[in-house]
Protein backbone atom coordinates (compact mmCIF):
# COMPACT_ATOMS: atom_id res chain seq x y z
CA UNK A 1 0.00 0.00 0.00
CA UNK A 2 1.49 3.33 -1.08
CA UNK A 3 0.86 6.31 1.19
CA UNK A 4 1.29 9.76 -0.28
CA UNK A 5 -0.90 12.09 1.73
CA UNK A 6 -1.93 12.77 5.31
CA UNK A 7 -5.47 11.51 4.91
CA UNK A 8 -4.34 8.03 3.87
CA UNK A 9 -1.60 8.21 6.48
CA UNK A 10 -4.01 9.06 9.30
CA UNK A 11 -6.57 6.51 8.16
CA UNK A 12 -3.96 3.75 8.03
CA UNK A 13 -2.62 4.66 11.48
CA UNK A 14 -6.14 4.69 12.88
CA UNK A 15 -6.72 1.10 11.81
CA UNK A 16 -3.74 -0.19 13.79
CA UNK A 17 -4.11 -1.87 17.15
CA UNK A 18 -3.08 0.12 20.21
CA UNK A 19 0.12 -1.90 20.54
CA UNK A 20 1.09 -1.38 16.89
CA UNK A 21 0.28 2.32 17.15
CA UNK A 22 2.74 2.56 20.04
CA UNK A 23 5.46 0.81 18.07
CA UNK A 24 5.12 2.81 14.89
CA UNK A 25 4.73 6.01 16.91
CA UNK A 26 8.04 5.23 18.55
CA UNK A 27 9.59 4.83 15.11
CA UNK A 28 8.45 8.36 14.21
CA UNK A 29 10.08 9.60 17.41
CA UNK A 30 13.21 7.59 16.68
CA UNK A 31 13.64 9.30 13.31
CA UNK A 32 14.00 12.68 15.05
CA UNK A 33 15.83 11.31 18.08
CA UNK A 34 19.05 13.13 17.17
CA UNK A 35 17.25 16.38 18.04
CA UNK A 36 17.02 15.32 21.69
CA UNK A 37 19.97 15.29 24.05
CA UNK A 38 18.13 13.62 26.88
CA UNK A 39 18.96 9.98 27.59
CA UNK A 40 15.53 9.51 29.15
CA UNK A 41 14.00 9.98 25.71
CA UNK A 42 16.27 7.34 24.16
CA UNK A 43 15.35 4.87 26.86
CA UNK A 44 11.65 5.55 26.32
CA UNK A 45 11.90 5.14 22.54
CA UNK A 46 13.75 1.85 22.87
CA UNK A 47 11.06 0.43 25.11
CA UNK A 48 8.12 1.81 23.14
CA UNK A 49 9.23 0.35 19.81
CA UNK A 50 9.52 -3.21 21.10
CA UNK A 51 6.64 -5.63 20.51
CA UNK A 52 7.52 -7.60 23.62
CA UNK A 53 7.83 -4.65 26.03
CA UNK A 54 6.27 -5.52 29.38
CA UNK A 55 3.82 -3.31 31.28
CA UNK A 56 6.56 -2.58 33.79
CA UNK A 57 8.97 -1.52 31.06
CA UNK A 58 6.32 0.65 29.44
CA UNK A 59 5.50 2.22 32.79
CA UNK A 60 9.15 3.14 33.28
CA UNK A 61 9.31 4.46 29.71
CA UNK A 62 6.23 6.57 30.34
CA UNK A 63 7.79 8.10 33.44
CA UNK A 64 11.03 8.79 31.58
CA UNK A 65 9.24 10.43 28.66
CA UNK A 66 7.03 12.46 30.99
CA UNK A 67 10.03 13.72 32.95
CA UNK A 68 11.90 14.58 29.75
CA UNK A 69 8.89 16.47 28.42
CA UNK A 70 8.49 18.56 31.57
CA UNK A 71 12.24 19.19 31.81
CA UNK A 72 12.37 20.58 28.29
CA UNK A 73 9.46 23.00 28.29
CA UNK A 74 10.44 26.58 27.57
CA UNK A 75 9.27 28.45 30.65
CA UNK A 76 7.10 31.52 30.41
CA UNK A 77 9.29 34.61 29.93
CA UNK A 78 12.46 32.66 29.09
CA UNK A 79 14.09 33.14 25.71
CA UNK A 80 13.27 30.22 23.43
CA UNK A 81 16.11 28.07 22.17
CA UNK A 82 14.51 26.30 19.22
CA UNK A 83 17.09 23.50 19.26
CA UNK A 84 16.18 22.69 22.85
CA UNK A 85 12.53 23.04 21.98
CA UNK A 86 12.97 20.48 19.21
CA UNK A 87 14.09 18.07 21.93
CA UNK A 88 10.90 18.81 23.84
CA UNK A 89 8.78 17.68 20.93
CA UNK A 90 10.81 14.50 20.53
CA UNK A 91 9.92 13.73 24.14
CA UNK A 92 6.28 14.62 23.42
CA UNK A 93 6.33 12.31 20.41
CA UNK A 94 7.37 9.22 22.32
CA UNK A 95 5.13 10.22 25.21
CA UNK A 96 2.13 10.34 22.87
CA UNK A 97 2.96 6.90 21.50
CA UNK A 98 3.01 5.37 25.00
CA UNK A 99 0.35 7.42 26.72
CA UNK A 100 -1.81 9.30 24.22
CA UNK A 101 -4.04 12.02 25.72
CA UNK A 102 -7.19 10.71 24.01
CA UNK A 103 -6.91 7.17 25.26
CA UNK A 104 -5.20 5.68 22.25
CA UNK A 105 -7.38 6.28 19.21
CA UNK A 106 -4.78 8.45 17.52
CA UNK A 107 -1.59 7.61 19.38
CA UNK A 108 0.60 7.16 16.33
CA UNK A 109 -0.86 10.20 14.58
CA UNK A 110 -0.15 12.31 17.67
CA UNK A 111 3.38 10.95 17.80
CA UNK A 112 3.86 11.78 14.13
CA UNK A 113 2.64 15.35 14.60
CA UNK A 114 4.97 15.95 17.54
CA UNK A 115 7.88 14.53 15.54
CA UNK A 116 7.04 16.95 12.72
CA UNK A 117 6.93 19.79 15.22
CA UNK A 118 10.41 18.78 16.40
CA UNK A 119 11.62 19.04 12.82
CA UNK A 120 9.86 22.40 12.43
CA UNK A 121 11.69 23.70 15.51
CA UNK A 122 14.98 22.57 13.97
CA UNK A 123 14.11 24.43 10.77
CA UNK A 124 13.21 27.60 12.70
CA UNK A 125 16.48 27.41 14.58
CA UNK A 126 18.46 27.01 11.37
CA UNK A 127 16.50 29.78 9.63
CA UNK A 128 15.57 27.36 6.89
CA UNK A 129 11.95 28.40 6.57
CA UNK A 130 9.13 26.01 7.17
CA UNK A 131 9.46 23.19 4.67
CA UNK A 132 10.55 19.81 5.89
CA UNK A 133 10.59 16.32 4.52
CA UNK A 134 9.26 14.65 7.63
CA UNK A 135 5.77 13.77 6.32
CA UNK A 136 7.23 11.87 3.37
CA UNK A 137 9.67 10.05 5.62
CA UNK A 138 6.84 9.10 7.97
CA UNK A 139 4.79 7.71 5.07
CA UNK A 140 7.73 5.45 4.16
CA UNK A 141 8.17 4.35 7.79
CA UNK A 142 4.52 3.36 7.95
CA UNK A 143 4.66 1.51 4.63
CA UNK A 144 7.69 -0.46 5.81
CA UNK A 145 5.99 -1.15 9.13
CA UNK A 146 2.82 -2.41 7.44
CA UNK A 147 4.83 -4.60 5.07
CA UNK A 148 7.06 -6.08 7.75
CA UNK B 1 16.73 55.66 31.25
CA UNK B 2 19.44 54.50 33.66
CA UNK B 3 18.14 52.97 36.88
CA UNK B 4 18.86 54.72 40.16
CA UNK B 5 17.58 54.83 43.72
CA UNK B 6 16.66 58.49 43.34
CA UNK B 7 14.48 57.79 40.31
CA UNK B 8 12.98 54.78 42.02
CA UNK B 9 12.01 56.76 45.11
CA UNK B 10 10.60 59.43 42.83
CA UNK B 11 8.41 56.83 41.14
CA UNK B 12 7.30 55.41 44.48
CA UNK B 13 6.17 58.89 45.52
CA UNK B 14 4.30 59.25 42.23
CA UNK B 15 2.50 55.90 42.41
CA UNK B 16 1.10 56.58 45.87
CA UNK B 17 -2.30 57.74 44.74
CA UNK B 18 -5.49 58.22 46.76
CA UNK B 19 -6.36 54.48 46.82
CA UNK B 20 -2.89 53.48 48.05
CA UNK B 21 -2.89 56.21 50.70
CA UNK B 22 -6.29 55.06 51.92
CA UNK B 23 -5.20 51.42 51.91
CA UNK B 24 -2.16 52.10 54.10
CA UNK B 25 -4.15 54.27 56.48
CA UNK B 26 -6.97 51.76 56.79
CA UNK B 27 -4.91 48.58 57.32
CA UNK B 28 -5.89 47.11 60.68
CA UNK B 29 -2.93 44.68 60.85
CA UNK B 30 -5.26 41.71 61.17
CA UNK B 31 -2.99 39.34 59.26
CA UNK B 32 -5.76 37.83 57.16
CA UNK B 33 -3.80 38.62 54.00
CA UNK B 34 -1.09 36.24 55.26
CA UNK B 35 -3.54 33.35 55.38
CA UNK B 36 -4.59 34.16 51.81
CA UNK B 37 -1.05 33.96 50.38
CA UNK B 38 0.24 30.55 49.32
CA UNK B 39 3.84 31.60 49.93
CA UNK B 40 2.96 32.22 53.57
CA UNK B 41 0.64 29.27 54.13
CA UNK B 42 3.08 26.78 52.62
CA UNK B 43 6.23 28.07 54.33
CA UNK B 44 4.91 29.60 57.55
CA UNK B 45 7.44 32.38 57.04
CA UNK B 46 5.95 35.72 58.16
CA UNK B 47 8.05 37.71 55.68
CA UNK B 48 5.63 36.49 53.01
CA UNK B 49 2.69 38.30 54.60
CA UNK B 50 1.43 40.43 51.70
CA UNK B 51 1.24 43.72 53.61
CA UNK B 52 4.81 43.18 54.84
CA UNK B 53 6.00 42.88 51.24
CA UNK B 54 4.97 46.52 50.87
CA UNK B 55 6.92 47.87 53.86
CA UNK B 56 9.33 50.15 51.91
CA UNK B 57 6.39 51.64 50.01
CA UNK B 58 4.56 52.17 53.29
CA UNK B 59 7.57 54.04 54.70
CA UNK B 60 7.72 56.32 51.67
CA UNK B 61 4.00 56.96 52.13
CA UNK B 62 4.43 57.86 55.80
CA UNK B 63 7.53 59.99 55.25
CA UNK B 64 6.07 61.94 52.37
CA UNK B 65 2.33 62.08 52.94
CA UNK B 66 1.61 61.99 56.69
CA UNK B 67 2.31 64.72 59.25
CA UNK B 68 3.88 62.40 61.81
CA UNK B 69 5.95 60.71 59.16
CA UNK B 70 7.27 64.01 57.86
CA UNK B 71 8.16 65.14 61.36
CA UNK B 72 9.92 61.87 62.07
CA UNK B 73 11.86 62.21 58.82
CA UNK B 74 12.87 65.79 59.67
CA UNK B 75 14.07 64.74 63.11
CA UNK B 76 15.97 61.79 61.72
CA UNK B 77 13.73 59.33 63.52
CA UNK B 78 12.64 57.55 60.36
CA UNK B 79 15.25 55.85 58.22
CA UNK B 80 15.21 56.46 54.48
CA UNK B 81 14.60 53.65 51.98
CA UNK B 82 17.95 52.50 50.62
CA UNK B 83 19.22 50.52 47.65
CA UNK B 84 20.23 47.66 49.95
CA UNK B 85 16.73 47.54 51.40
CA UNK B 86 15.04 47.47 48.00
CA UNK B 87 17.42 44.72 46.88
CA UNK B 88 16.54 42.76 50.01
CA UNK B 89 12.86 43.21 49.21
CA UNK B 90 13.21 41.94 45.64
CA UNK B 91 12.37 38.32 46.54
CA UNK B 92 9.30 39.53 48.41
CA UNK B 93 7.97 41.81 45.69
CA UNK B 94 8.71 39.52 42.75
CA UNK B 95 9.69 35.92 43.64
CA UNK B 96 6.96 35.43 46.22
CA UNK B 97 4.09 37.36 44.66
CA UNK B 98 2.24 36.04 41.63
CA UNK B 99 -0.13 39.03 41.56
CA UNK B 100 -2.84 36.44 42.07
CA UNK B 101 -5.05 38.85 43.99
CA UNK B 102 -6.19 36.41 46.64
CA UNK B 103 -4.98 38.73 49.41
CA UNK B 104 -7.03 41.57 47.95
CA UNK B 105 -10.20 39.50 48.17
CA UNK B 106 -9.40 38.38 51.71
CA UNK B 107 -8.73 41.85 53.13
CA UNK B 108 -11.65 42.74 55.43
CA UNK B 109 -11.27 46.49 54.84
CA UNK B 110 -11.05 46.12 51.08
CA UNK B 111 -7.40 46.98 50.54
CA UNK B 112 -6.35 46.03 47.03
CA UNK B 113 -2.95 44.65 47.98
CA UNK B 114 -2.15 43.32 44.53
CA UNK B 115 -2.69 46.81 43.11
CA UNK B 116 -0.18 48.08 45.65
CA UNK B 117 2.38 45.41 44.77
CA UNK B 118 1.92 46.24 41.09
CA UNK B 119 2.63 49.89 41.82
CA UNK B 120 5.55 49.06 44.12
CA UNK B 121 7.09 47.11 41.25
CA UNK B 122 7.12 50.35 39.22
CA UNK B 123 9.59 51.85 41.71
CA UNK B 124 11.55 48.63 42.01
CA UNK B 125 12.06 48.45 38.25
CA UNK B 126 13.12 52.09 37.90
CA UNK B 127 15.55 51.77 40.80
CA UNK B 128 17.20 48.75 39.15
CA UNK B 129 15.83 46.06 41.45
CA UNK B 130 13.74 44.01 39.04
CA UNK B 131 14.83 40.39 38.51
CA UNK B 132 17.06 39.73 35.50
CA UNK B 133 14.56 37.25 34.06
CA UNK B 134 11.84 39.87 33.87
CA UNK B 135 14.21 42.53 32.55
CA UNK B 136 15.19 40.17 29.71
CA UNK B 137 11.57 39.27 28.94
CA UNK B 138 10.53 42.92 28.87
CA UNK B 139 13.45 43.89 26.64
CA UNK B 140 12.61 41.12 24.16
CA UNK B 141 8.93 42.04 24.23
CA UNK B 142 9.70 45.60 23.17
CA UNK B 143 12.51 44.86 20.72
CA UNK B 144 11.31 41.60 19.15
CA UNK B 145 7.62 41.60 19.91
CA UNK B 146 7.66 38.59 22.20
CA UNK B 147 9.05 38.11 25.72
CA UNK B 148 10.34 34.71 24.64
CA UNK B 149 11.91 35.90 21.40
CA UNK B 150 9.27 34.50 19.03
CA UNK B 151 9.40 36.17 15.61
CA UNK B 152 6.84 36.08 12.83
CA UNK B 153 8.62 33.32 10.83
CA UNK B 154 8.25 31.02 13.84
CA UNK B 155 4.54 31.79 14.00
CA UNK B 156 4.23 31.13 10.27
CA UNK B 157 6.05 27.82 10.72
CA UNK B 158 3.55 26.84 13.37
CA UNK B 159 0.67 27.99 11.17
CA UNK B 160 1.93 25.69 8.43
CA UNK B 161 2.31 22.82 10.87
CA UNK B 162 -1.26 23.30 12.10
CA UNK B 163 -2.59 23.60 8.54
CA UNK B 164 -0.97 20.25 7.74
CA UNK B 165 -2.37 18.65 10.86
CA UNK B 166 -5.92 19.96 10.61
CA UNK B 167 -6.31 20.57 6.88
CA UNK B 168 -7.67 24.03 7.71
CA UNK B 169 -6.12 27.27 6.41
CA UNK B 170 -4.92 29.63 9.12
CA UNK B 171 -5.78 33.20 8.06
CA UNK B 172 -3.18 35.93 8.52
CA UNK B 173 -3.95 39.65 8.20
CA UNK B 174 -7.48 39.04 6.93
CA UNK B 175 -9.06 42.50 6.98
CA UNK B 176 -12.65 42.66 8.19
CA UNK B 177 -12.57 39.34 10.04
CA UNK B 178 -14.91 39.15 13.02
CA UNK B 179 -12.26 37.90 15.42
CA UNK B 180 -8.55 38.65 15.78
CA UNK B 181 -6.93 35.79 17.64
CA UNK B 182 -3.92 36.49 19.84
CA UNK B 183 -1.56 33.88 21.16
CA UNK B 184 0.95 33.80 23.95
CA UNK B 185 4.54 32.89 23.08
CA UNK B 186 4.00 29.86 25.28
CA UNK B 187 1.37 28.59 22.87
CA UNK B 188 3.53 29.25 19.83
CA UNK B 189 6.48 27.44 21.40
CA UNK B 190 5.01 24.72 23.59
CA UNK B 191 1.37 24.20 22.66
CA UNK B 192 0.72 24.27 18.89
CA UNK B 193 -2.47 22.32 19.61
CA UNK B 194 -4.08 25.57 20.82
CA UNK B 195 -3.98 27.14 17.36
CA UNK B 196 -5.24 23.89 15.83
CA UNK B 197 -8.14 23.88 18.28
CA UNK B 198 -9.04 27.47 17.40
CA UNK B 199 -9.02 26.63 13.69
CA UNK B 200 -11.34 23.65 14.18
CA UNK B 201 -13.73 25.51 16.48
CA UNK B 202 -13.97 28.58 14.27
CA UNK B 203 -14.61 26.39 11.26
CA UNK B 204 -17.47 24.60 12.97
CA UNK B 205 -18.91 27.82 14.37
CA UNK B 206 -18.76 29.41 10.92
CA UNK B 207 -16.90 32.47 12.18
CA UNK B 208 -14.31 34.54 10.33
CA UNK B 209 -11.06 35.08 12.17
CA UNK B 210 -7.45 36.02 11.64
CA UNK B 211 -4.03 36.27 13.16
CA UNK B 212 -2.21 39.59 12.81
CA UNK B 213 1.40 39.69 11.64
CA UNK B 214 2.05 42.91 13.59
CA UNK B 215 0.32 41.76 16.76
CA UNK B 216 0.24 38.03 17.33
CA UNK B 217 1.55 38.22 20.89
CA UNK B 218 -0.89 38.72 23.76
CA UNK B 219 1.37 38.66 26.79
CA UNK B 220 2.47 41.83 28.51
CA UNK B 221 5.67 41.67 30.51
CA UNK B 222 5.36 45.38 31.25
CA UNK B 223 2.57 44.48 33.66
CA UNK B 224 4.67 41.78 35.30
CA UNK B 225 7.87 43.76 35.79
CA UNK B 226 5.95 46.88 36.72
CA UNK B 227 6.76 49.35 33.94
CA UNK B 228 3.61 51.02 32.65
CA UNK B 229 5.42 52.59 29.69
CA UNK B 230 6.33 49.13 28.39
CA UNK B 231 2.85 47.80 29.13
CA UNK B 232 1.39 50.69 27.14
CA UNK B 233 3.63 50.01 24.12
CA UNK B 234 2.59 46.36 24.09
CA UNK B 235 -1.12 47.14 24.38
CA UNK B 236 -0.86 49.79 21.68
CA UNK B 237 0.68 47.25 19.31
CA UNK B 238 -2.45 45.09 19.61
CA UNK B 239 -4.77 48.07 19.30
CA UNK B 240 -3.01 49.18 16.11
CA UNK B 241 -3.26 45.66 14.67
CA UNK B 242 -6.95 45.33 15.51
CA UNK B 243 -7.80 48.74 14.09
CA UNK B 244 -5.80 48.09 10.92
CA UNK B 245 -7.67 44.83 10.33
CA UNK B 246 -11.01 46.37 11.39
CA UNK B 247 -11.95 43.39 13.54
CA UNK B 248 -14.93 43.42 15.89
CA UNK B 249 -13.43 41.36 18.71
CA UNK B 250 -9.92 40.55 19.89
CA UNK B 251 -9.60 37.18 21.59
CA UNK B 252 -7.17 36.94 24.48
CA UNK B 253 -5.66 33.43 24.58
CA UNK B 254 -5.29 30.87 27.35
CA UNK B 255 -3.03 33.20 29.32
CA UNK B 256 -4.01 34.80 32.58
CA UNK B 257 -2.15 38.06 32.82
CA UNK B 258 -2.51 38.83 29.11
CA UNK B 259 -6.25 39.01 29.70
CA UNK B 260 -5.85 41.38 32.66
CA UNK B 261 -3.39 43.55 30.76
CA UNK B 262 -5.45 43.83 27.60
CA UNK B 263 -9.00 43.79 28.86
CA UNK B 264 -8.85 45.54 32.21
CA UNK B 265 -5.72 47.70 32.19
CA UNK B 266 -5.33 48.35 28.47
CA UNK B 267 -7.73 51.27 27.92
CA UNK B 268 -6.34 53.10 30.95
CA UNK B 269 -2.79 52.48 29.76
CA UNK B 270 -3.39 53.95 26.31
CA UNK B 271 -5.76 56.63 27.58
CA UNK B 272 -8.91 55.91 25.56
CA UNK B 273 -11.52 53.19 24.98
CA UNK B 274 -11.05 50.50 22.36
CA UNK B 275 -12.96 50.46 19.08
CA UNK B 276 -13.37 46.70 19.44
CA UNK B 277 -14.33 44.22 22.15
CA UNK B 278 -11.81 42.13 24.07
CA UNK B 279 -12.86 38.69 25.29
CA UNK B 280 -11.03 35.76 26.77
CA UNK B 281 -11.20 32.64 24.62
CA UNK B 282 -13.40 30.95 27.25
CA UNK B 283 -15.91 33.80 27.06
CA UNK B 284 -16.00 33.40 23.28
CA UNK B 285 -16.41 29.63 23.46
CA UNK B 286 -19.14 29.85 26.07
CA UNK B 287 -20.93 32.33 23.83
CA UNK B 288 -20.68 29.84 20.97
CA UNK B 289 -22.05 27.16 23.28
CA UNK B 290 -25.01 29.32 24.27
CA UNK B 291 -25.77 29.96 20.59
CA UNK B 292 -25.63 26.24 19.80
CA UNK B 293 -22.55 26.63 17.62
CA UNK B 294 -20.49 23.94 19.36
CA UNK B 295 -21.55 20.45 18.34
CA UNK B 296 -19.72 17.92 20.44
CA UNK B 297 -19.88 14.18 20.96
CA UNK B 298 -18.66 11.88 23.68
CA UNK B 299 -17.34 12.49 27.16
CA UNK B 300 -13.91 12.44 28.73
CA UNK B 301 -13.23 9.20 30.56
CA UNK B 302 -11.05 10.78 33.23
CA UNK B 303 -12.21 12.38 36.46
CA UNK B 304 -11.58 16.04 35.63
CA UNK B 305 -11.06 19.13 37.71
CA UNK B 306 -10.67 22.69 36.52
CA UNK B 307 -7.84 24.89 37.78
CA UNK B 308 -9.08 28.47 37.68
CA UNK B 309 -6.35 30.85 36.50
CA UNK B 310 -6.20 33.71 39.01
CA UNK B 311 -6.49 36.52 36.52
CA UNK B 312 -9.60 35.01 34.96
CA UNK B 313 -11.56 34.51 38.15
CA UNK B 314 -10.37 37.29 40.42
CA UNK B 315 -9.80 40.08 37.89
CA UNK B 316 -12.29 39.02 35.24
CA UNK B 317 -15.04 37.03 36.94
CA UNK B 318 -14.76 34.25 34.35
CA UNK B 319 -15.99 31.47 36.64
CA UNK B 320 -19.08 29.85 35.12
CA UNK B 321 -17.86 29.85 31.51
CA UNK B 322 -15.28 27.06 31.88
CA UNK B 323 -17.72 24.96 33.89
CA UNK B 324 -20.42 25.38 31.26
CA UNK B 325 -17.94 24.27 28.63
CA UNK B 326 -16.72 21.29 30.63
CA UNK B 327 -20.28 20.00 30.91
CA UNK B 328 -20.29 19.62 27.13
CA UNK B 329 -17.49 17.08 27.18
CA UNK B 330 -17.26 15.64 30.68
CA UNK B 331 -19.71 14.08 33.10
CA UNK B 332 -17.24 13.29 35.86
CA UNK B 333 -16.05 16.68 37.06
CA UNK B 334 -14.99 17.38 40.62
CA UNK B 335 -14.19 20.73 42.17
CA UNK B 336 -11.09 21.43 44.18
CA UNK B 337 -11.46 23.01 47.61
CA UNK B 338 -11.62 26.81 47.17
CA UNK B 339 -12.30 26.48 43.44
CA UNK B 340 -13.64 29.51 41.65
CA UNK B 341 -12.85 33.01 42.79
CA UNK B 342 -10.75 31.90 45.77
CA UNK B 343 -8.81 29.20 43.94
CA UNK B 344 -5.17 28.87 44.86
CA UNK B 345 -2.61 30.07 42.35
CA UNK B 346 -0.37 27.63 40.47
CA UNK B 347 2.54 29.58 41.98
CA UNK B 348 4.07 30.80 38.73
CA UNK B 349 1.97 33.80 37.72
CA UNK B 350 2.89 37.47 37.77
CA UNK B 351 6.26 36.77 36.19
CA UNK B 352 7.42 34.32 38.88
CA UNK B 353 7.98 31.50 36.39
CA UNK B 354 10.44 33.75 34.52
CA UNK B 355 12.56 34.16 37.67
CA UNK B 356 14.99 31.26 38.00
CA UNK B 357 15.91 32.16 41.59
CA UNK B 358 12.27 31.66 42.57
CA UNK B 359 12.02 28.02 41.52
CA UNK B 360 12.65 26.39 44.90
CA UNK B 361 10.11 28.60 46.64
CA UNK B 362 7.60 28.08 43.82
CA UNK B 363 7.78 24.32 44.24
CA UNK B 364 7.36 24.70 47.98
CA UNK B 365 4.26 26.80 47.43
CA UNK B 366 2.91 24.13 45.06
CA UNK B 367 2.11 21.97 48.08
CA UNK B 368 -1.24 23.74 48.35
CA UNK B 369 -2.16 22.62 44.83
CA UNK B 370 -0.96 19.13 45.64
CA UNK B 371 -3.26 19.06 48.66
CA UNK B 372 -6.21 20.35 46.63
CA UNK B 373 -5.71 17.60 44.08
CA UNK B 374 -5.27 14.82 46.62
CA UNK B 375 -8.47 15.87 48.37
CA UNK B 376 -10.64 15.90 45.25
CA UNK B 377 -9.22 12.78 43.63
CA UNK B 378 -9.08 14.16 40.09
CA UNK B 379 -7.16 12.13 37.53
CA UNK B 380 -6.79 14.91 34.95
CA UNK B 381 -6.52 18.64 35.43
CA UNK B 382 -7.92 21.12 32.91
CA UNK B 383 -6.95 24.76 32.81
CA UNK B 384 -7.02 27.79 30.53
CA UNK B 385 -3.62 29.39 30.95
CA UNK B 386 -0.48 28.14 29.22
CA UNK B 387 1.73 29.37 32.05
CA UNK B 388 -0.42 27.67 34.70
CA UNK B 389 -0.25 24.51 32.61
CA UNK B 390 3.53 24.26 32.60
CA UNK B 391 3.87 25.33 36.23
CA UNK B 392 1.30 22.70 37.19
CA UNK B 393 3.07 20.01 35.16
CA UNK B 394 6.38 20.86 36.80
CA UNK B 395 4.85 20.75 40.25
CA UNK B 396 3.14 17.45 39.57
CA UNK B 397 6.35 15.98 38.19
CA UNK B 398 8.28 17.26 41.21
CA UNK B 399 5.86 15.60 43.61
CA UNK B 400 5.57 12.47 41.46
CA UNK B 401 1.85 12.86 40.81
CA UNK B 402 0.75 11.27 37.55
CA UNK B 403 -2.01 13.72 36.62
CA UNK B 404 -2.07 15.02 33.05
CA UNK B 405 -2.78 18.72 32.53
CA UNK B 406 -4.66 19.79 29.41
CA UNK B 407 -6.00 23.03 27.96
CA UNK B 408 -9.76 23.54 27.93
CA UNK B 409 -9.90 24.91 24.37
CA UNK B 410 -8.18 21.86 22.91
CA UNK B 411 -10.31 19.56 25.09
CA UNK B 412 -13.44 21.08 23.56
CA UNK B 413 -11.96 20.84 20.06
CA UNK B 414 -11.16 17.15 20.58
CA UNK B 415 -14.89 16.47 20.99
CA UNK B 416 -16.18 18.46 18.01
CA UNK B 417 -18.38 16.61 15.59
CA UNK B 418 -16.51 17.44 12.42
CA UNK B 419 -17.12 16.81 8.76
CA UNK B 420 -20.82 17.64 8.78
Amino acid sequence: MAINNDKDFKDALGKLSRERQRRVGALFAERVLALSHDDKVRIAVQAARRADASETELGAALQAAQAASVDSYTQCGHECNWDTQAGHFVAESVLASINPPDGGANAAWEAAMHARMARTCEAISAGRGTDNAEPGAQYRILEDFLNS
Amino acid sequence: MAASLQKGIGVLKEVIDAPIASYFSSCVHCGLCAEACLFYTETGDPQYTPIHKLEPLRRVYRQEYTLMGRLAKLLGLSKPVTDDELEAWKPLVYDSCTLCGRCSLACPVGNDLVYMVRKFREGMAVSGHAPDGLVGASTRAVEIGSPMGVRLPAVQAQMKHVQQETGIDIPLDAEGAEYMVLMSSMEVINFPEYLGAIARIMKQAGKSWTLCSDAFEATNSGIQIGVSDIAKVLVQRIVDGAEKLKVKTVISPECGHAYTALRWEGPNLIGHPYTFKVLHILEVLDGFRAQGLLKTAGFEEARLTFHDPCQLVRRGGVIEEPRNLLKLVANNVVEMRDAGKMNWCCGGGGGVSAIEEAETLRLEAFKIKKAQLEECGATTMVTACANCRIVLEEGLEHYRMNIPVVGLTETIADHLVEGE
